[in-house]
């Protein structure tokens, strides 16, 4: 086989399990478990190619639009283990309001292979396709209960706001494009170096070219002041997939930023890096004030991702500021934020399997009564989102306060507004405990049961976010894929 | 068999937790006896540190010290030690975690095993904050003790418990995350120092070398990285005015939690700022000395007027508190010998006397199931055991020479007297106030006739149980000890004490020649 096929292999591989799964489902409709089972080891077989084809080294394929590193493997593996996961917690969901499993697992495959191929592209143009290839089935699992109102209006805020964005995006390219000649990433990099040297004039059509990518990405990772499809998309969603929509795309969102800022223009760093330093701050502070008076759970986990959207980019700028510990906690950060969010969301998509159950504190009250194995995951899940030790959330946040720290200056600053965040967030995420623990139950209900693959899942999630932050492998791949980066 | 070869550190950390896991693993029926199994093992493990534990009067260094790498990106290592300070306040936690744990086998009916469970992961907390020599680890074990906490509040406190312990939550992660940014910006200080290499950047040992020799940190970091982690050791303490969650959450946690929260949590700030904040930035601590001192000198008058007014038993006892930590914080920054050591010995003394007061609230509340002053009145007659050991532990707090609470506060005295005459004056007028509370307050409950609210409990009104009676007797006999033989103690810290101070002058002599 042609070097470039082996390369792109593991995408090959995912788009031909997403068709798997499809014909498993034609060949015997109505069983559902088939379908999530050879979507689940399909994805196994992914993940083994994703980590043999990337053992191999560097791998540049398609004349050097394509390359696989070890920022590539990293996140590949972490797409498919967040696909894996959501299609674990999906039918516990799905089957009570009759929807279609196989669909879900489809659609989810195809968007992880946008996800992948965000990862390793290495062109402007092929960035923005792999982008679109990610965000287009977000739109249709937004919109998946397409009975239900709230779903749908959600859907249409997402796509609406989504394609606005690609488009603002697309048009930076452009500006990026013509004025450096070139969409590979190499080239752009050093003809850009060549004007931040000063050989070359700084034209203005390069600062609007920034700014619309800049506003672009900032729209996708939903920062604030673009993020306010976010509440909606998150709340109409049904449960899993706002758990994915929480995680996928913005860990998909946050690989096109280390492609495009870090690799396609570190030269203008110290453009872009007053702006997201600002970016951050605002988004972190306001996703919390505006998480803490929510009383829908669903809601506050939805504000609650966008403040964590601003920790992330505290990392991003620890690296525009010279430390490379700064890409490596973001992404330490990501893989940790993954699966706890993930695993939060299942707890509230577990607790609604009953269709007509919201996802409001009431639902949570004295829930360690009814479900205390579900309570006591909750917990877990939230205290690591609060960033208590000795959870993942909390190394992932030392992570990239230490890189803020380092950096200094106003990234230091960053540091401090981060923790006082940190501590307002307690205050939501902790309201979710006293209502589980320390209140009695508002409605009586028998515990509900669940299916294995959610409890598999939920292990699954449980277990990282408890030894994450032990486990000194995961350190050594974030450190590799950052200096892959440079 | 040789004693240092075991890790005796880490099995009096981690033995409550596996108590914790075979009381999880249990039926419920077991859970109040293996809970106490687990944490008497604990004690008897801590019982072997003080037995193995030698006392060489060598300063700042460490005995059954235990390294192992943990973090090695960033030099983070998960290292144990204990030195004289330590080793007092571990034995202080286990045996009040012990006793507090036998003190619940009544009070705590419902969810016994989330409670058992909570109680010994608190106590792993605890004693890791002790024994952490890694500024890092020393991190992961204080945030620990924040969520037992949380819970023992939160599920089995009084009526108004979830604010209380809410309040307590937030106070002190504010307080907290702050110190995890100064930590880390310690260690990476240290690391630019050191050709960029991380190895040591969060050893305190390395650091305190570090701090010691030449400039130490620099002034302006020293100044933040001090200020951060103050403020998590002031609201822990408290220190006025960061004391407001410690009224709320004493009056609403079940007695057990009290004692805990007073005997050891408290402790928790007065141990980090003499192990970490006098000797890692002497500059900023002389800095803020004065402050401070003013500050506790507000919380040691202040606690006690208000402990004066309050018409129910806890919050008077948790008032009393925060003025009798006054006088710890007091100790610590007036640098001076006898200070310090005043201030070691009045945590140690204010961890047992005030652990017993509250236990001691405990038992007439379970009773009663009322705190109101008012409503006593005439206990000698009834309940005279109770009332005899109630009187004992008033005293001791209240600080009756030959009982331990006087030798704290009086060594205090003495050491701020040579530094501050004012000073020593107005905390001295405390602890008329302290005499005047206490004393008050006891007639009110316990002389005089039985009052009507208590005549109409009948035959419910019974004596101390011998259960009860055990669990204030050891704290009861330390009180004696401690008081007769304060030596017992002043030796174990000398060499802290002195290390400290040295590293405090250090900074002095240093931050002068800066200034000049």
């Amino acid at each position: 086989m042609s070097n470039d096929v082996v390369t792109i292999g593991p995408l090959i591989a995912a788009v031909l399990v997403a068709a798997a799964v499809l014909l498993s489902d034609l060949i015997v409709p109505g069983r559902r478990a088939v379908a999530t089972w050879v979507a689940l080891v399909g994805l196994t077989i992914v993940a083994i190619l994703t980590l043999s084809v990337g053992s191999g080294g560097e791998r540049v394929a398609y004349g050097g639009a394509y390359k696989v590193d070890a920022l590539t493997t990293f996140l590949d593996v972490l797409f498919v283990a967040i696909i894996a996961l959501t299609i674990a917690f999906g039918p516990d969901y799905l089957e009570p309001r009759d929807l279609p499993v196989a669909e879900f697992a489809t659609v989810l495959i195809f968007a992880m292979s946008g996800a992948m191929l965000i990862s390793a592209s290495t062109d402007l143009l092929l960035l923005f396709l792999a982008l679109e290839l990610m965000v287009l089935p977000g739109y249709l699992l937004a919109g998946y209960h397409k009975t239900d109102g709230y779903s749908t209006e959600g859907a249409i805020k997402y796509f609406l706001l989504g394609s606005f964005s690609s488009a603002i995006f697309l048009f930076g390219l452009a500006f990026v494009w013509g004025l450096t000649g070139s969409t590979r990433v190499d080239e752009v990099a050093s003809e850009l170096a060549k004007i931040a040297s000063g050989s070359v004039a700084f034209s203005p059509g390069l600062a609007m070219g920034l700014a619309f990518m800049t506003t672009g990405v900032a729209f996708k990772i939903a920062a604030v002041p673009f993020h306010y499809w976010t509440p909606d998309a998150y709340q109409g969603s049904p449960t899993p997939v706002t758990g994915y929509l929480s995680v996928g795309p913005k860990v998909g969102a946050f690989a096109l930023i280390l492609r495009l800022f870090v690799e396609a223009l570190p030269a203008l760093k110290a453009d872009w890096l007053p702006v997201i330093v600002v970016l951050a701050a605002i988004t972190m502070t306001l996703g919390n004030l505006v998480a803490l008076t929510q009383t829908n759970v669903k809601r506050m986990l939805a504000y609650s991702s966008i403040a964590h959207t601003g920790y992330m980019l505290v990392g991003l700028a620890a690296w525009a500021a010279g430390r490379i510990e700064g890409t490596q906690a973001l992404l330490f950060y990501g893989a940790a934020y993954a699966f706890m969010n993930l695993g939060a969301f299942a707890v509230v998509a577990a607790l609604q399997r009953r269709a007509g159950v919201t996802s409001s504190l009431d639902t949570f009250a004295g829930l360690i009564r009814r479900e205390p194995w579900l309570a006591v995951l909750m917990t877990l899940f939230l205290l690591s989102l609060t960033g208590i030790p000795p959870t993942a959330g909390f190394f992932a946040k030392a992570y990239i306060i230490l890189a803020a720290v380092e950096a200094g200056g106003p990234v230091g600053i960053l540091a401090v507004i981060t923790m006082l965040n940190a501590a307002a967030a307690a205050f939501y995420y902790l309201r979710v405990v006293v209502y589980m623990w320390m209140r009695d139950p508002v409605t009586e209900g028998s515990a509900m049961s669940h299916g294995p693959l959610l409890w598999a899942g939920l292990a699954v999630t449980g277990v990282l976010t408890v030894i994450l932050g032990f486990f000194p492998g995961l350190l050594d791949a974030v450190g590799r894929a950052a200096q892959a980066l440079g | 068999m040789n004693v240092s070869s075991i890790p005796l550190l880490s099995i009096v950390i981690f033995l409550p937790l596996l108590g914790a896991i075979v009381v999880a693993v249990l039926p419920r029926d077991y859970a109040r006896t293996a809970a106490l199994g687990a944490s008497l093992l604990a004690w008897i493990a801590s019982l072997m540190l003080v037995v193995g534990f030698s006392s060489r009067d060598v300063p700042n260094s460490f005995q059954f010290v235990e390294t192992l790498p943990w973090i090695p990106q960033f030099g983070i290592q998960y290292k144990l030690g204990v030195d004289g300070l330590s080793l007092i306040l571990v034995v202080l936690t286990t045996t009040l975690s012990w006793i507090s744990i036998l003190a619940s086998f009544g009070p705590i009916k419902e969810r016994i095993k989330e409670y058992m469970i909570s109680f010994l992961v608190l106590e792993v907390g605890m004693v890791g904050v002790f024994l952490a020599l890694d500024t890092f680890l020393f991190y992961v074990f204080w945030e620990i003790v924040l969520v037992p906490m949380y819970l023992i509040i939160g599920i089995w406190g009084g009526a108004n418990r979830i604010y209380a312990t809410i309040k307590f939550v937030l106070y002190t992660l504010v307080g907290s995350l702050l110190m995890l940014v100064a930590i880390l910006a310690t260690g990476y200080a240290y690391q630019a120092a050191h050709g960029n290499n991380w190895a040591g950047a969060f050893d305190f040992e390395a650091l305190r070398a570090f701090a010691a020799s030449g400039g130490g940190f620099d002034p302006t970091l020293q100044l933040f990285a001090f200020g951060a982690f103050f403020l998590a050791f002031a609201i822990k303490v408290p220190m006025f005015p960061f004391h407001t969650w410690l009224p709320d959450a004493h009056v609403e946690a079940p007695t057990a939690g009290s004692v805990i929260l007073a005997g050891v949590l408290l402790k928790l700030g007065g141990y980090g700022l003499i192990r970490f904040s006098l000797p890692l930035f002497p500059d900023a601590a002389h800095t803020f000395a004065p402050l401070i001192i003013v500050l506790s000198l507000i919380a040691i008058i202040y606690g006690a007027i208000v402990a004066l007014v309050q018409p129910d038993l806890k919050k008077l006892v948790a008032y009393s508190s925060v003025s009798h930590m006054g006088f710890v914080t007091l100790g610590i920054f007036v640098f001076q010998p006898q200070a310090l050591q005043g201030a070691i010995l009045q945590m140690v003394n204010h961890g047992l006397i005030t652990g017993a007061l509250f236990l001691l609230v405990g038992v007439i509340y379970e009773r009663t199931h009322d705190r109101t002053i008012a409503k006593m009145g005439g206990l000698a007659g009834t309940t005279p055991v109770y009332a005899a050991v109630f009187g004992f532990f008033v005293f001791a707090s209240a600080g009756l020479p030959l009982l331990s609470g006087f030798v704290g506060e009086f060594l205090v005295l003495v050491g701020t007297f040579t530094v501050s005459p004012i000073a020593a004056a107005i905390a001295t007028f405390a602890m008329i106030l302290a005499a005047a509370y206490l004393l008050w307050m006891f007639q009110r409950v316990v002389f005089g006739d039985l009052s009507d609210f208590l005549r109409g409990l009948g035959h419910h009104l019974t004596d101390a149980r011998p259960v009860e009676i055990l669990t204030l007797a050891p704290l009861g006999a330390l009180v004696v000890v401690f008081g007769v033989l304060p030596v017992l103690v002043l030796k174990l810290i000398a060499p802290t004490v002195g290390g400290v101070l040295n590293d405090v002058s250090n900074g002095t002599a240093m931050s002068l020649a800066f200034w000049r």
